[in-house]
């Protein structure tokens, strides 16, 4: 079957990068068609949060929700690192063979993306974290600045509707957050008396979560659920936010269920992108221009598997950069019942900047992890905080349900030759593409950066009162993805990098990339939904004034 | 359940994770060992203090008719039974508490093949089952569903 180029526009992909393109090429007048390989998600249907199992549920799962990708053999691990080992003190360890586990990365297919599944975190990233390279020798430098990210910053921000405090320091800001902070949580406040003695700065934390009604959404009754689904719909999630307001256009198609399987060119341009039928069958859409928005694992895989188009850096594929993450629990004398408020409700910047751990270029950042911890449940808390059975250990669960804290630290990710995105030699999907396949191996400062992220996560937790540590997890044995990024990098240089600082194929006019896949850097543990939006927005002016 | 709760006997047993406490179990018939399984479950999980025993949910019952289970727990039983006869009882279910608890912590510690995984999977399922049972929730604080009423205390010291 073949469609005629009935739209101006294909995005292929309708998470945070491509909802927010065709929001920005709709309402500058141009049609869109939206592709995803997911499903539509209905937030009042989908998200069961008031069933008495809730515990036992995670994101759910439709037909064609979850992508397939293989891994590369994890790392061998080589040195003891009792800080970074993961595992709980009632379950135990989660490593016993000696090889980094090499498990998932968290990705939604469907409108909305992974977004829909994101804990809402809305942060712009440092602006010396984008100068890696000229700055401080490592990874590569954005071929923008801060500067001219920010209106776009600002744009993602009011349709989303942030609520973040007046000032977060270096990213300054040229409009106030749309919605006021958050109230901390009683335990991000006991956490927060810690920081204070450790001479950290804890403050509420810029969350894409309503604090006030705004555009018709209510705001947050602060159940602690955001990463199974918001059924109320304050969690600003793009199938609500930039899709919602590009339907209003009238100028924006939406396509579910619909996977990019091979990209057609020609000369200077592509003409068409193939996708998938529910029936087997593949369409064969005229694209007059196409934005590839899924994402750091599914754009380089699509890219690749279309005979490696916009490859002639080489480049597709390369400087993967997953999540450099520590999450620590320790018990408190007293109750704290942190599943109560916004997960991530604060957080320390205080070591964000690249220079800022002393002794390891790359930066990071502290927060309360309680919501992120997957123990908000009592059968999770009694089975991996109590080690043990019997009388005994039925006492503890009585007396020390609703103590635990966390606190959790992500850092600057550097790439590197060894992690990258390629396709799986054998391993195919039922239209016959072949898999991402993802190798991942961290370097020696990412190790250092991980060491320093725990070691101030216990002293953090200590200060707090909740010396008792239980638990801790990270991805220096554990590959557990929330963040991927890097694999098509932007920069000047057609050599090193596969887009330019507006998204657009060095070789390809009309070939655009709008999500994860761009960033040349990590940043200092900032989550990228919101920098993903910002860039789609500026790539969509661009392709407008094209 | 979320995946890093089971993630340590992935390596010993093929569980399927996340929706072990939603799954329609398929019984495979194993009568003779309910009496041994219902006083693990209650050495494990014994109650008191106005919480139930396992065995009164009737969760030995469940774990005994998941069919992927079968093998470690006709194992696991036969290795139980065997400790008690070595000292001239009838089987597990013939120990007293002490006794009972003994034989838990020998198996635990046991390098028999599948023994030490025996003790794990029933703890792991034994333990989701019974602290998510709305009779065990019940007695705690904050155990109920996240909506729709979220937490309008969120701010103040717990209830």
């Amino acid at each position: 079957m073949s469609t005629e180029a009935n739209w101006d526009v294909v995005v292929v992909g309708a998470g945070a990068g491509g909802a927010a393109a065709a929001y920005g090429m709709c309402r500058r007048g141009l049609s869109v068609l939206l592709l995803d390989a997911g499903p539509r998600f209905d937030p009042a249907t989908d998200y069961p949060l008031t069933q008495a199992d809730w515990e036992a549920r995670e994101f759910p799962e439709k037909p064609d929700s979850v992508g397939k990708v293989t891994f590369a053999p994890g790392e061998k691990l080589t040195r003891q690192e009792p800080l970074l080992a993961s595992g709980s003190r009632g379950i135990g360890p989660m490593v016993t063979d000696g090889v980094r586990l090499m498990e998932k990365y968290h990705h939604v297919r469907g409108i909305g993306g992974t977004t829909l599944h994101f804990t809402g975190e809305a942060h712009r990233i440092h602006p010396d974290a984008m100068k890696m390279n000229s700055r401080f020798g490592v990874a590569a430098d954005w071929p923008i600045d801060y500067a001219e990210l920010e209106p776009y910053y600002t744009q993602a921000e009011e349709l989303v509707g942030v609520a973040g405090p007046q000032s977060q320091g270096v990213r300054w800001r040229s409009r106030p957050f749309p919605l006021p902070p958050h109230p901390l949580s009683y335990a991000a406040k006991t956490l927060g008396r810690g920081a204070k003695a450790v001479g950290l700065d804890w403050q509420a934390n810029s969350r894409a979560a309503l604090s006030q009604a705004w555009n018709g959404r209510p705001p947050c009754n602060y159940c602690g659920a955001c990463n199974n689904g918001c059924p109320r719909a304050d969690k600003g999630s793009a199938d609500l936010t930039f899709i919602q307001a590009a339907l209003a256009t009238g100028r924006c198609e939406i396509r579910p269920n619909s996977p990019a399987i091979r990209i057609e060119a020609s000369r200077d341009r592509v003409v068409a992108v193939l996708v998938g039928r529910a029936d087997g069958s593949i369409e064969r859409i005229a694209s007059p221009n196409l934005v590839l928005a899924c994402g750091a694992v599914e754009t380089p895989r699509l890219l690749l598997a279309s005979d490696g188009l916009a490859n002639e850096s080489g480049e597709v594929g390369q400087n993967f950069m997953d999540t450099l993450f520590t999450e620590v629990g320790a018990l408190h004398p007293e109750p704290q019942h942190g599943r109560r408020g916004l997960p991530n409700d604060a957080i320390s910047w205080d070591f964000n900047a690249p220079d800022a751990i002393p002794g390891v270029v790359g930066g990071c950042r502290f927060y309360n992890g309680a919501g992120e911890s997957e123990l908000g449940g009592l059968a999770a808390f009694a089975l991996r905080a109590i080690p043990g059975w019997g009388r005994q250990h039925a006492q503890s669960v009585r007396s020390l349900w609703g103590h635990a804290l966390h606190v959790s630290a992500i850092g600057e990710r550097l790439p590197n030759r060894d992690s990258r995105v390629d396709l799986d030699p054998t391993a195919r999907d039922r239209f016959g593409m072949p898999l991402a396949r993802i190798a991942s191996s961290l370097g020696e400062l990412d190790v250092a950066r991980l060491r320093f992220m725990a070691k101030k996560s216990h002293e953090l937790l200590a200060a707090s009162g909740a010396s008792r540590v239980y638990e801790s997890y990270s991805s220096w044995d554990w590959f557990y993805a929330t963040h991927v990024l890097g694999t098509c990098r932007m920069g000047n240089d057609p050599g090193s990098s596969v887009v330019d600082a507006f998204g657009c194929s060095h070789r390809w006019r009309n070939l655009w990339i709008a999500d994860a896949s761009v960033f040349p850097s990590s940043g200092g543990g900032e989550a990228p939904a919101l920098t993903i939006h910002a860039l789609a927005l500026r790539t969509a002016e661009r392709i407008r004034e094209r | 359940m979320k995946r890093r709760n089971v993630l340590a006997l992935l390596g010993a047993l093929a569980l399927g994770g996340t929706t072990l406490l939603r799954r329609a179990f398929a019984p495979f018939g194993q009568e003779a060992e309910a009496p041994a399984m219902a006083a693990v479950a209650d050495t494990m999980f014994p109650g008191g203090d106005g919480l139930p025993a396992a065995s009164a949910l009737g969760l030995h019952d469940r774990v005994l008719a998941m069919s992927e289970l079968k093998t470690t727990i006709t194992t696991g039983i036969a290795w139980l039974d065997r400790y008690a006869a070595s000292r001239g009882l009838a089987g597990f279910a013939a120990l007293d508490e002490p006794g009972r608890l003994a034989a838990l912590d020998a198996a635990f510690a046991s390098n028999e093949q599948g023994i030490r995984s025996f003790v794990l999977a029933l703890r792991l399922q034994l333990g989701l089952a019974y602290y998510s049972d709305p009779a065990v929730k019940k007695a705690f604080a904050y155990t109920g569903p996240p909506q729709p009423d979220g937490f309008a205390d969120f701010q103040e010291p717990p209830a």
